[in-house]
Order: C-alpha cells, then structure tokens, then sequence
C-alpha cells in the first residue's frame, strides 16, 4: 500500500515536472537559449497565484489568469530586456546563460525579501487528503491536476501539430541549422516559444503551491529537473523532456519506499548523471553529436 | 620543407611515418576509395573514389550541396563514414579522431574560418604550432624562440605582421581569411584541405593568396581546395575533381575538364538541389 | 579593528584561490562548472581527516587534499566532459548536487551535518600557525603561489591550448588539439588547487559542515569570477575582494532591514552579473570582449 501511495504522489510530482519541462523543452529547442530563468518564471508564477488567491482571496479564475499574464510577461521580458540585447553582440552560450542565472537569483532574493524566505502555501480544501482505500490518501487536488494536464498537454500536442506557429516551432527544434541562417526572422517564433513555454509551468506552480508548498528556492530545484529532462530525453524532442520528466518525478518519491528524503532528490539526479554520460545523444534524442 | 616545427617534433615524426620520399616516389598523398556517407534520408557522398598527387594542388569544385564539405568532414574525422578507405601515405584514417588525424599530417581550414576570436593573433598561430597537450612544450626555452620567430615570419608572409598582437576577432575580412591560412601554414602538415579560402578576397588579397598557396605546393605540400571561383581555379589548379550529388564525375587536368561543354554547363547552369 | 581586518583578508584570499582555480575552468578553457564548492569540500574534509587522525603537517595536508581532490575530479570529469558544452553545466551540477547529499550523510567522515570540529592548528618547519596574523600570512602565500602556477601555466602553451578550445572548438580539434584531454587536465588542476582554499578554511576555522559548500557557495564564486573578469589572472581576485566586503559594507547602510541583507547582497550580485553579461562581458577587469565567431 505505501507503495501505491509513493506512485500516486510520484504521478502527481511527475505530471508537474512534466509540464514545466516541456515548456522548457520547446523554449530550449526552438531558440537554442539556456534559458534558466524558467524556473524563475515559475516562482513568479506561483507567488502571483499565492498573492491573488491566498492573500487578496480573489477567485482562483482571476488568479489564474493573474499567473499566467505574470507568466508570460516575465518570460518575454527576460528575452526582450536581457537575452537579445546579449545575442546582438554575439554572445556565446555561456554570457546568456550567466545572465539567466543571474535572473533567477535576483528573482529568488525579490521574491524572498517581498515573501519571506519560508515555506508559503495556497490554502485551499482540494488539497486535504481523502481516504480512497484503506491506507492510500488521495487529494482531490490529485484528480483536478490530472485532468488539466491531459487537458493541456493535449492542446499542446494539437497546437504543436496543427497550427502554423507549431509546426514551425517544431522544424526549428529539430534543425537548428535553422535558427542560425535564419537568425532574425525567428525573433517572431522566439516571442511565440518564450509566451507558450512560460504559460506552461502555471498549471504546475499552482499545484506545487496547493500541494507542497512553495519556499523562494524551488524554481531552482524545478529547473534543475527541467534542465536534465530535456537533455536526457534528447533537444528536439518535447515529449522526451516530458517523459524524463514524469519519471524524475516518479523516481523521486518510489526512492522514498528505501531511502530517506534526503536521498529522494540525489538518487535522481544519479540515474539521470549516469544516463547522460552514457548516452549523451539522449534517449529520443535527435541531437547530433557535434 | 615542413615549417614551424621544434626539432625533436620533426625528428620523431620522421622516424614514424614514411619519409616524403616515399609518398613522392607512389605520388599520392591521400587515397579515397568508395567512401559513401547518408544522413537521415540523404545520400551525402556516395562511392566517392579520388586521388590526390603529392605536392600538387587539386581543386574541388560542383554546386553547392554536391557533398565537397562533407567529404572534408569525413576525411578529417569529424564524420564517420559509412563505407570506404581513406589512407593518407599509407596509413588508414577511418575511425580516427580528428585530433589524431590532424597530427599525423592533414590539417583543414573552414569555411567560416573559426578562428579564436578572444586570442591575439599571434596567439593563433602560436597554437597551431604547439599541438601537444601537456602543461609545456618540448624543447624549452630554445624551441619557444625559435616557435615565436617562425610565427613572425609566417604573419608577414600572410600580410599580418602588424596585427600580431590584436585580438582575432577584430581583424578585417580579409586578414580573417589570411590568419585562417597562417594557422594552417603554421603547422607541420604535408596535406591542407582549404575550405573556400579565398571567397569574397579583393584582386591584391587574391594575388598574393595564390602565390601563397604556390609556395606552399613547392615545398612539397599537397593541397586540396574548394572553390568556386573559376579565375581561382584556372589560376593555381593542377588538377581539377568535379563533384556533383555525392559523386565525383569528373577528375583531371584543367584542360580536360575546363573543357568539357557539360561539366560547364553543370557548373554555370546549375538547378540541382 | 586590526583583527577584524585580518579575518577579512583571509576570507578574501580564500575566495580569492576559489575564484582562481574556477577562472582556469570557467574563463580559459571555456568549461562551465558549477561543481566547484564541491572540491572546496572535498578539500577541507580531507585536509580534517588527516590533520586530526595522521599529521598536521601543512605539508603533508596540503599534499593529500590537492592529491585527492585533484584524482577524484580526474576520475569524474573523463566520462562527463564527454558530453556537449552546455550540457556539461547540468553534470556539473548534478556532481555538485550528489557531492552534498555525501557530504551531509558520511557520517563517519564529515560528520554529516553537524560536520567537524577541533581542527588543530597547521604545523609548519618552525611551529604552528596560531595567531591571526599567521593565518594571514598562510592564506596570502598560498595565494599567491596559486596565482603564481596559474600564471606560468596559462601564459604559456597549456594557456594557448584551453583558449583555441574555448573559443572555438572544432578548429582546436582541427589542429591536433587534443580537447578531452585538456579540458579533463583544466578541470584536474582547477579541483586540485581549490582543495587548497579548503585546507586553509578547515585550518583557520577548526570546524567546517557542510552549509559551506553548498551550490551557493558555487554561485556566489562563479559570480566572483564573472564579476571581476573571466579570462584574466586578477580578475577573479577582484571579483573575489568585492563580493566578500560587501556584506560587510552592506551592514553599514542604514536605511537596509539587518535581516535581508543576505537577500539583498545575493540580489545585487544577481543584478550584477545580468548587466556585465549585458555591457561587459569581460567583467571588471577584462577588456571589452570582441565579437565571437560561432563555433
């Protein structure tokens, strides 16, 4: 029974690292930019919620839409103010991801200065667990997350697949030769993957939020798990970030069934350190070896 | 003949390899047999078989997207190769890592030159010119000298001799074209692969390009290029290869090839993919 | 005052070789690391070891942490610098990740997370160093012979070498370098010689745990590097002397609330480290970085 329990809770952490992995996954392959400031568009996310919902008690609609606007615009803001000013003068991989972590600490430092540095949580009764079975506890919170990530990641599949802007989203994850000869007429595409990227951690914040907690640290922590997903599972590959993703996720609380919490967090980074040493192409990876 | 080397360099790769003479005596550097590439879906290079002579310059010319980078790449190790033999005077290339190729004697240049753009120029040539990895170089104090004057020597050569301590990235054009060449010339290699190394050079550049590269073939060194320019190409060439698709249609003199009406019309009338 | 002044000075050179031996990797081989605190540790747990259960000898410590810290990042960095340039951040922080779990759960060699304590003093040929001023002495000589090997090692042609394969790659390859094995040597030297910083911390402390090496810790010395110039000898010295004063001179500001000045400090250094990359790439000291061609 508890491990059952383990796999509903991994299910639910899982789904959430998917999310914010593919959104990192779709900005990462169609730009090619390190943009670590992900994990900082998921803590703006996620206090914004907080703040509308739990502190100004406004109706979770509203705050939604709240996170979200504050979702998109950081991100579009990080790539209009910081990453194409560096790309102008040629900057290497290096200058913008600095400047992406750069971000995130400043993000992290504000949010904890506004905040405070300790755990916050969205109040809600979705969140306290129901008995299902004897011994397995399911929130409703569970079931309501489910359902909005099958939603989503549907619609993502069909915008990706459907539409013009997806499609060509896609071609440009897969050939960034692309990107390189075509380098201004992208910057349209680029504002379309930083809008739709940076919506996609809002599901995934906003559970964390209700379901664990948020401190300042744990865009860190997201994006560390954001960052190994799209790798392992291959650049080019959106779905393949996602997967890795979920199985972090999963990973991280089976662990638990042996180990103590401390290791939760390693044990997975191990599997996937190993994994990328030995598989560098990644696992449904079209990156090419240079 | 071969420049910018310490002597105990030279003296263990002579001891190694086949002297020149030998090479000189089968007359080919660099024998290309069947070698075939595909990438995801596309047929790069396809049965490629090609000689190149000792100490002469061969151009290599086609349309673009014919496979003549590509077949660079796979001679230097950057790419496998599905099927076929590269052996450079006598020695098997296949599966090497481009390193150790380089070392062995073929070097190549880029067609986007990447030069190390936050390092002097001087510092580009040095490099070049001190290929092991350790945390000094054999010879000493002596060697280092010797190494710096030699690098003098080859940024005048290359026009580039009062540039020598200004960052690479900040060159002109044309003398990133040049300091592209002093790397190469830099080195102790018997075979250069030049990628387009004198596209978009002004008529004075070009001069001196040529003569440069007339130089270099005299002291032995075989030279392979891609090019373009036909004015290039009748100009220096001793042999021609025509690539098209993956294949090499054609291979010999100018005169022969410059004056077959339909590799011409290949070459001007163009409309492949 | 004067002993206020001279526990700042050790701090200062102890970030100072830190941020030095991370330039080799970061500003001259071009090998993005966030796992430097982790040889900081590695460092100043062994240095722990063998001063309380071998000798105290500083050479003999000295010796054994540079040696260890030195095999073990031979050992990690062969498979994963196989991997791509940019990926190989997300090892290094996967390594630097794993090296704090260890750390805090080794109980029977860190003492986990209540980690070390009755560090005795470091003997040397004429007796121990005890007072601040030795402690300072140590830490400006072992800084200063550490910038001394960085200088004679990247002035030189091992210096050459990382820079063609940072700045570009595939033409290093192209050229008879052997990249793999230059960058593991850079990453070798660099994890060697920051044990130092650990031996003189553990020494002149007499107690580490881990809270000092953690991902923080690898941040605040990557933001040292950058601030004060990557690529350049004294850069990182820079870059090191103005993020350890400035906490300290933070304090000073009035209208600042005491309790947020840890935040406040990290968020300037954050907003420092996005404006240099924006304006200055090369940091304080560096000269203004020209174009870079792609690789």
């Amino acid at each position: 029974m508890v491990l059952l329990q383990l796999l509903i809770n991994g299910i639910q952490t899982g789904t959430i690292y998917a999310l914010t992995a593919i959104g990192f996954a779709l900005i990462f392959g169609s730009t090619r930019i390190f943009h670590f400031a992900h994990g900082a568009v998921f803590v703006i996310a996620a206090y914004m919620f907080k703040f509308t919902f739990g502190d100004l008690g406004l109706h979770w609609t509203v705050a939604t839409i709240a996170a979200v606007s504050a979702a998109v615009a950081a991100g579009l803001l990080v790539n209009l103010l910081i990453y194409v000013p560096i790309q102008r003068h040629e900057g290497s991989y290096f200058t913008v991801f600095v400047a992406s972590f750069g971000v995130v600490i400043v993000v992290q430092n504000a949010v904890a200065i506004i905040f405070g540095r300790g755990f916050s949580a969205i109040e809600t009764h979705l969140s306290n667990a129901v008995e299902i079975v004897s011994g397995l506890f399911v929130a409703p919170l569970f079931g309501i997350a489910m359902v909005c990530s099958v939603i989503i990641l549907t619609s993502l599949h069909l915008i990706l697949t459907r539409t013009h802007v997806g499609i060509a989203l896609r071609a440009l994850s897969q050939n960034p030769e692309l990107v390189r000869t075509f380098g201004l007429s992208t910057r349209g595409l680029s504002t379309y993957a930083f809008a739709l990227g940076s919506a996609l951690v809002v599901p995934g914040a906003i559970f964390t939020g209700a379901a664990s907690g948020l401190t300042p640290t744990i865009g860190l922590h997201i994006m560390l798990i954001s960052l190994v997903a799209t790798i392992a599972g291959g650049v080019g590959s959106n779905w393949g970030a996602a997967w890795i993703a979920f199985s972090i996720g999963i990973s991280e609380n089976l662990v638990l069934w042996r180990m103590g919490p401390q290791w939760s967090e390693a044990v997975a980074f191990a599997f996937l350190l190993a994994f990328m040493i030995f598989r560098p192409a990644g696992l449904f990876g079209l990156a090419a070896a240079r | 003949m071969s420049c910018g080397s310490s002597e105990a360099t030279v003296t263990a790769m002579a001891a190694t390899f086949p002297t020149q003479a030998s090479s000189e005596a089968t007359g080919k550097v660099l024998r290309i047999s069947g070698l075939s590439k595909r990438f995801s879906g596309i047929q790069a290079i396809q049965e490629i078989t090609l000689d190149l002579h000792t100490g002469l310059i061969t151009s290599l010319v086609g349309p673009n997207g014919a496979g003549k980078t590509t077949l660079f790449n796979t001679i230097t190790g950057y790419i496998r190769p599905d099927n076929g033999t590269v052996l450079f005077e006598e020695h098997s290339l296949v599966g090497l890592p481009p390193w150790k190729i380089a070392r062995m004697g073929v070097m190549r240049t880029f067609q986007d030159l990447r030069l190390f753009t936050d390092m002097s120029v001087e510092d580009n040539v040095l490099a070049a010119m001190e290929p092991r990895s350790w945390f000094w170089q054999l010879g000493g104090r002596q060697a280092n000298n010797a190494r710096r004057e030699q690098a003098a020597a080859i940024l005048n050569e290359t026009g580039l001799g009062t540039k020598a301590g200004i960052l690479a990235g900040s060159l002109s054009y044309a003398e990133r074209k040049f300091l592209s060449l002093a790397r190469i010339m830099a080195t102790n290699a018997r075979l250069w692969l030049l990628d387009e190394p004198a596209a978009g050079l002004d008529p004075p550049s070009y001069d001196l390009f040529q003569g440069l590269l007339r130089s270099q073939a005299r002291r032995g060194i075989s030279v392979c290029i891609i090019e373009h320019n036909l004015d290039i190409i009748t100009a220096i060439s001793d042999r021609i290869a025509f690539l098209d698709q993956g294949r090499v249609i054609a291979e010999g003199t100018p005169n022969k090839i410059l004056e077959d009406p339909k590799l011409i019309a290949l070459y001007f009338g163009g409309g492949h993919s | 005052m004067f002993v206020y002044l001279l526990n700042v000075g050790v701090f200062i050179c102890v970030y100072a070789i830190l941020a030095s031996t991370l330039n080799v990797m970061i500003g001259y081989a071009g090998v993005f690391s966030l796992a430097h605190a982790a040889f900081f540790g590695i460092g100043a747990y062994v240095a722990a070891f063998v001063a309380i259960n071998v000798s105290s000898s500083l050479i003999a410590v000295l010796a054994s942490s540079v040696l260890t810290a030195g095999v073990l990042s031979l050992i990690i960095a062969l498979p994963a610098l196989r991997v791509r340039d940019e990926y190989f951040v997300v090892v290094s922080l996967a390594i630097q990740i794993l090296c704090v779990t260890i750390f805090s759960e080794w109980k029977g060699f860190t003492g986990g997370l209540g980690g070390i304590v009755n560090i005795p003093l470091p003997e040397i040929l004429w007796g121990s160093v005890s007072t601040p001023m030795q402690f300072f002495l140590l830490a400006l000589a072992c800084l200063a012979a550490i910038t001394l090997i960085i200088g004679l090692i990247v002035r030189g042609s091992f210096g050459r070498s990382l820079m063609a394969v940072r700045d570009n790659e595939s033409a290093a390859l192209a050229l008879g370098k052997n990249v793999a094995l230059l960058k593991t040597l850079a990453a070798a030297l660099s994890s060697g010689l920051a044990a130092v910083a650990g031996v003189v911390y553990a020494y002149y402390l007499s107690f580490i745990n881990v809270q000092s090496f953690t991902l923080d810790t690898s941040v605040l010395v990557m933001a040292m590097v950058i601030i004060g110039g990557s690529g350049t000898i004294f850069g990182p010295i820079v870059g090191a002397a103005l993020l350890t004063v400035l906490p300290n001179a933070l304090s000073y500001v009035s209208f600042l609330p005491q309790s947020e000045i840890g935040s406040i400090q990290q968020l300037l250094y954050g907003l420092a480290m996005i404006l240099m990359m924006i304006f200055r790439p090369g940091g304080i000291v560096g000269a203004g970085r020209s174009k870079r061609s792609g690789n």
